[in-house]
């Protein structure tokens, strides 16, 4: 386990007329520690996160920072960073323009403004374009001003929203990168993704949630072997291919070595996209 | 920076860089300003001048002093032509009439006493009747003064007299009694304008006052007193409130669109995670709106005083009139940005009431030509009382006291629609 508890949900609940969008949700992030919250459309990700960040006050439960500070006090929640699945900054003005404007919401002044935009175009690999109107960068280089308007203010908490959507390879492996680099300079990140890999490679620990209920929280591997079934070999013996489940791949593959002639094999492991199919079902969610 | 400040030096930053946005704001409710006060009869003191050609077929001293007159009657703009090019202006409409002085003018003008009156002829446009009676009683007037000029002058009288008697005594077909009372008449008047010319010069007028000194029938004296003005300079003291009236609902729709723009883009959702309330985020766009409509505001007034001829009675009452109106559309604003979910539809909505609040409140067609029953529902729209505050500080000179009316009831309007808004907004995000 990380650091100490930053954000706590406790028996949280949340309603929108007759959809119960959050439904008795409970858990903690720690410093040092990047949590991922997975879900189909509809779970309840994006409200949780709005109720950890104060946008959307619960209908029961509580939200607690830094163990005990409400989200919703302005004094709170300079401690929570924000970066938005929308692309949350403005076209009109350039990178450098956003930043300080955001940052002067944060009560950032001066020096340390200026100190702080610099590092956050340094952080995001935005130097030399810092000048140029957000409208004309791609979609790679405002998602990273994105994150880094989220990181003006040192904020211990990050909340970051669906973070890689609709952005190339590249800036994709950048942000994780960075990503990496904040929750190793301890701090605590909220990540809400449909990316199975991006959560399987980032993620300490996950959480699958589902009609706004917790269905399962750990670390990833140990999610996978509650949760992600057994292993499957695809093997060809001479009579086609055939497929073998099995907890122990490995002994399986000796045996069938010793019995006669392997002649190709592949061994599909289970993994996040497996734990969460099984626990969230097969069929389409268009909602 | 004051995080109010911040958020208002962004919004009026990103109108600066949208060149759409900041025509719709700044220019194009001073185009409309001048196209429609333009069209609606431009400038002038007095509501303008009536323009027509005149003919001098005389070509005598008499006929060309007319003409001078003429020129320099302030009703008229006076231009000096040939028949033919009189006819064809006339009737191309680019002249409201033509006046032809004709020949015969100055000799008939020389003998009061007797023949003919001098004559001018008129030629007006069938479709400008009203001017072309105006010009009558103009030409009446300008005549009568230069009578009133041959009275005044004894020598010009006396050989007036002279040619008449003559004329008189070479009448072979005139009745012989006639001739005999004529002449017992022509005499008796010379004598009198004779015995005058001695008086005035033994400096005894006073006890004829000025003899004959112009039959004048009545002496008018001008007393300097205070006009209190209620009708404006010119059509641009009634077209630029309504372009100004114009601007404050393009703004005000504008930043109305941009707050729900914030809400869908997300950029609402960085700005409530700031640590600042959300009554600060509101008065950020608030401030903007208005800071926007009171540059606009005074833009026009500027533009209208240096170019148009606008003269508001006072920078204070001009100040009072225009801030009143900076916040009640900066409330309305904050009332439209929660009518609908979507750019689109808070456009849609928005547009629509601002449209109607403009057409009944006097921003299309003045309030004084629509029909009672509208002047009544006019009331209820801030268009209304904006036009109406600064009309007070352009040109009907209004009094504090007057002021307090118009601008009390903005300034009421705005407060109750950001309180609505504000509410409304709240209840959005919550839903």
């Amino acid at each position: 386990m990380a650091g100490a508890a930053i954000l706590e949900l406790k028996n949280l609940s949340k309603s929108f007329g007759p959809i119960r969008a959050v439904d008795d949700l409970t858990f903690e992030i720690h410093e040092g520690e990047i949590f991922g919250l997975l879900g189909p459309n509809g779970a309840g990700k994006t409200t949780t996160v709005n109720m950890a960040a104060g946008l959307i006050e619960p209908d029961g439960g509580s939200v607690s920072l830094r163990g005990g500070g409400l989200p919703a006090d302005p004094a709170t929640r300079s401690c929570i960073g924000m970066a938005p699945q929308a692309l949350a900054v403005y076209d009109a003005l350039s990178g450098e323009e956003n930043l300080k404007f955001f940052g002067t919401l944060q009560g950032l002044r001066g020096k340390r403004l200026r100190e702080r935009v610099a590092w956050a175009l340094e952080f995001v690999d935005l130097v030399g374009r810092e000048k140029d109107r957000v409208k004309t960068y791609s979609g790679g280089m405002k998602r990273r001003l994105n994150l880094a308007a989220a990181l003006l203010h040192e904020p211990p908490l990050l909340l970051l929203d669906e973070p890689t959507v609709g952005v190339d390879p590249q800036s994709r492996n950048a942000i994780f990168e960075r990503i990496t680099a904040l929750r190793d300079d301890g701090r605590a990140v909220l990540y809400t993704t449909h990316y199975m890999e991006e959560a399987q490679r980032l993620c300490d620990r996950v959480g699958i949630m589902d009609h706004g209920r917790l269905l399962a929280l750990d670390k990833v591997e140990e999610l996978i072997r509650t949760h992600g079934g057994t292993s499957v070999i695809h093997v060809d013996r001479g009579r086609g291919e055939e497929r073998i489940e099995t907890d122990d791949p490995m002994g399986e593959l000796v045996k069938m070595h010793a019995e006669g002639k392997v002649l190709t094999f592949r061994v599909d492991s289970p993994d996040l996209e497996c734990v969460f199919l099984n626990l969230t079902g097969r069929h389409l969610r268009d909602d | 920076m004051n995080p109010i400040l911040a958020l208002a030096a962004k919004d009026l930053r990103i109108l600066m860089r949208d060149k759409t946005g900041f025509f719709f704001s700044l220019i194009w409710p001073l185009l409309l300003a001048v196209l429609f006060g333009t069209i609606f009869g431009g400038g002038g003191d007095g509501g303008g001048t009536i323009p027509i050609i005149v003919v001098d077929e005389d070509g005598t001293d008499a006929s060309r002093a007319f003409l001078a007159r003429l020129e320099a009657a302030p009703e008229l703009e006076v231009t000096a032509g040939t028949r033919t090019e009189a006819v064809d202006e006339v009737r191309r409409g680019k002249k409201s009439a033509f006046v032809v002085i004709k020949r015969g003018f100055g000799e008939a003008g020389e003998n009061p006493f007797w023949g003919e009156p001098p004559t001018v002829e008129l030629g007006a446009d069938p479709a400008r009747g009203a001017e072309a009676g105006m010009i009558e009683g103009i030409l009446m007037k300008y005549a009568s003064e230069r009578l009133k000029d041959f009275f005044a002058n004894t020598t010009l009288q006396q050989e007036s007299i002279a040619e008449a008697k003559r004329a008189v005594r070479e009448a072979d077909d005139m009745d012989p009694g006639l001739r005999s009372r004529f002449e017992g008449f022509f005499g008796a008047l010379d004598d009198l304008l004779r015995e005058t010319d001695n008086l005035q010069e033994a400096d005894t007028a006073n006890a004829f006052g000025n003899g004959l000194g112009g039959f004048t029938p009545l002496e008018v004296e001008q007393a300097e007193i205070i006009v209190e003005r209620r009708w404006p300079t010119n059509a641009y003291a009634i077209s630029f409130p309504q372009g100004i009236a114009w601007g404050l609902i393009g703004v005000a729709a504008g930043f109305g669109i941009s707050l729900v723009s914030e809400r869908t883009r997300g950029t609402l959702m960085r700005l409530q995670t700031a640590p600042i309330s959300r009554t600060a985020i509101l008065a950020g766009k608030a401030l903007a709106c208005f800071t926007t409509t009171v540059t606009l505001s005074f833009v026009l007034l500027i533009v209208g005083r240096l170019i148009f001829g606008l003269r508001p009675s006072s920078v204070g009452m001009a100040a009072f009139a225009v801030v009143s109106s900076a916040v009640a559309f900066a409330g309305i604003m904050m009332l439209l940005s929660v009518l609908g979910k979507t750019e689109q539809a808070a456009g849609g909505i928005g547009w629509a009431v601002l449209i109607m609040l403009s057409m009944f409140g006097g921003g299309m067609i003045p309030l004084f030509v629509l029909p009672g029953w509208m002047r009544t529902v006019s009331h209820v729209s801030p268009v209304k009382w904006s036009i109406l505050a600064l009309e007070g500080a352009v040109w009907r000179q209004f009094s504090f006291m007057e002021m307090l009316l118009p601008c009390g009831i903005l300034i009421a309007v705005g407060v109750v629609c950001f309180a609505i808004g504000a509410r409304a907004f709240d209840w959005v995000q919550r839903s």
